[in-house]
């Protein structure tokens, strides 16, 4: 009981720990690791969905007494999301790198107006 | 089930395996590889119409994978609405395909993960797989945002993915709380435990959390920042795949979620709330838009936001209105921004571009009075339908819907005239002459101005094929009846 309580617990709070680092603030590599930490709370979560107290890993070995086990399907889910997680990541880091050669800043907003401002300049 | 391959998993597993074949296959034949990656387009087209017919004529396919029966396995499961987004994107695809070599085979890679990807939306039955599918189109999706070249693509695309990638995130969390509730992932399944064990709090949060993570590409309001930012910044056949397709597979799998998953009145309210939010907010902000790339974002959000009103309508009559308004917008809208793409200066530096194009915005004049909805084109008979399905409905605030519609509308054709009588206008002697539209903006958009005449001439047919899609795709008792109990 006491485990479960503390991993949804735990779940929660980097949920919206990551919440708050992509809204509130405005650096992009704050936003991005906002975005690692958001992640991180999401596996929790599903990790601790599929917990059950006293729970064996859900492998069937020879002479083993039956008992409960773990649910294997969050599990999976999550490695399939932590993998996910990383290629958005490192996709999010090449980016910010282009951004900061060709405007020389990471501020968010700053970004934003500057493109606001070009896209409204006539193209040809 | 046979040990063979089954036919409905090609869509997703040719375009997947040409993109990473491709830039290898770029290195020792680099004249090759767009036609290449064309040819793998065809392929797969081809087997997704043969698939098509088949379910058109004999029912939805479903397909386990690997043997494994639902709800334990995980089923792909081809229905007429499926199949026809499948078609529309691999249609997509092929016609705003990149030009160039070997030197731009990443956008090639970028365009088959998006095909693959987004095929796998439309056709995956389990919710976890359709996450992983979303996901891959999302990735893709921002690489071609960025695939301009210029610095203004690299910013809009940070600033998508990190909207992108915090929605599909909350969207986890809302498949988290789903399953936890339920102890299933398959849709199908989630049919039949729903009305017990979704008809809460818990599951309607699932549903809010899942809307706001595929309604980040579905562009709904307020997730849908990045759409004015990416359009204006990535290459124009980029604005038209996403504005045109993937953002319609986006709100046709919340369409899914809401006729499986979430059966209740509240969920339909929070869809109906953010489409009536997103038409009032895009039509003003078209109507001020600095250009008519802008404008056509910016029109975009509010035309998704009547699909999505559309769609919050229960029963088969509101499905049928929010795909002919899809399908609609899929093939206007991207003709549109192809036009647009070399009209982007203020309007009033365009005034006498009819002409020296007056192929181009001829055009424009007629998907102009399509999208505004003047009789007999089809961008009428999907209003009309919308306005029946709203007015047989018992639902007030579908009426107010309609209501917004209708004065959307008069926004949307105030500033459509006020850039056709721009064309049309003589230009003053000493002022430069506008930009003309080149061939490869024309080549598609006259395609597409073809299709919507065809579409004109062949609307009672098309109906009647709309209403048999919606009538197959609302039925979500039968859906878990198909998969569950005949599928192998």
């Amino acid at each position: 009981m006491m485990t479960g309580l503390i991993l949804h617990a735990s779940a929660i709070g980097l949920l919206l720990t990551g919440i708050y680092a992509i809204a509130a603030r405005r650096h992009l590599m704050r936003n991005i690791l906002g975005l690692a930490v958001l992640e991180s709370g999401a596996n929790l979560l599903l990790v601790a969905i599929g917990y059950r107290q006293g729970g064996h890993a859900p492998i069937l070995v020879a002479g083993q007494t039956p008992g409960p086990m773990v649910d294997p399907i969050p599990q999976a889910l999550v490695l399939t999301a932590i993998v996910i997680g990383f290629g958005v990541l490192a996709l999010a880091l090449a980016l910010v790198v282009r951004v900061k050669e060709n405007y020389g800043t990471l501020d968010n907003r700053e970004v934003a107006e500057r493109l606001r401002a070009e896209s409204r300049e006539a193209r040809s | 089930m046979t040990p063979a391959l089954p036919a409905i998993i090609y869509p997703v597993a040719l375009p997947l395996m040409g993109a990473f074949l491709l830039p290898i296959a770029a290195r020792s034949l680099p004249e090759l590889a767009g036609a290449l990656g064309r040819v793998v387009v065809l392929v797969s087209m081809a087997v997704s119409a043969m698939l098509a017919s088949s379910v058109w004529s004999s029912g939805p396919a479903v397909s386990a994978m690997g043997g494994f029966a639902a709800p334990l396995g995980i089923v792909f499961y081809a229905d007429r609405l499926a199949m026809l987004f499948v078609l529309a994107l691999h249609a997509g695809v092929f016609l705003f395909w990149p030009r160039g070599r070997g030197e731009n085979a990443g956008a090639f890679t970028l365009m088959l993960t998006l095909l693959g990807g987004g095929s796998g939306l439309a056709l995956s039955g389990d919710l976890f797989n359709i996450f992983v599918f979303y996901e891959i189109a999302a990735v893709a999706s921002y690489g071609l945002a960025a695939s301009g070249g210029g610095r203004a693509g690299y910013a809009a695309a940070i600033r998508f993915l990190i909207l992108g990638s915090l929605g599909s995130t909350l969207a986890l969390v809302g498949i988290a709380l789903v399953y936890g509730a339920t102890g299933t992932l398959n849709l199908a399944d989630l049919a039949r435990l729903a009305p017990r064990m979704l008809n809460n709090p818990l599951g309607l949060s699932a549903f809010l959390l899942l809307l706001i993570g595929f309604g980040v590409k579905a562009e709904l309001t307020p997730v849908n920042t990045w759409a004015p930012e990416v359009y204006g910044a990535a290459p124009a056949r980029v604005a038209a795949l996403l504005a045109g397709v993937v953002s319609k597979l986006a709100i046709v799998v919340i369409l899914r979620f809401l006729v499986l998953a979430f059966p209740m009145p509240a969920a339909r309210a929070a869809l109906l709330v953010t489409g009536i939010l997103g038409v009032i907010a895009g039509e003003l902000a078209a109507w001020r838009a600095p250009n008519l790339n802008q404008a056509f974002s910016y029109s975009s959000i509010a035309q998704l936001g009547m699909v999505a009103m559309a769609f919050s309508i229960s029963g088969p009559a509101g499905i049928a209105a929010g795909v002919a308004l899809a399908l609609h917008h899929a093939v206007v809208k991207p003709a549109f921004f192809m036009l647009a793409d070399r009209w982007r200066a203020p309007l009033e530096s365009l005034k006498g571009a009819a002409k020296d194009s007056p192929l181009a915005a001829g055009l424009f004049v007629l998907l102009s009075l399509s999208i505004i909805g003047i009789p007999p084109l089809p961008g009428f008979w999907a209003k009309f339908l919308f306005l029946k399905a709203a007015m047989a409905s018992s639902w007030s605030l579908v009426w107010f819907a309609a209501a917004v519609m209708l004065a959307a509308t008069v926004v949307e054709a105030a500033w459509l005239l006020r850039a056709i009588s721009a064309f049309y206008a003589s230009a003053p002697q000493s002022a430069p002459r506008p930009p003309r539209p080149g061939m490869e903006h024309l080549g598609p958009a006259l395609a597409l101005g073809a299709l919507l005449l065809a579409a004109m001439i062949f609307t009672a047919p098309l109906g009647a094929s709309i209403n048999a899609l919606a009538d197959e795709a609302g039925g979500a008792q039968a859906i878990a009846a198909r998969v569950l109990d005949k599928g192998e």
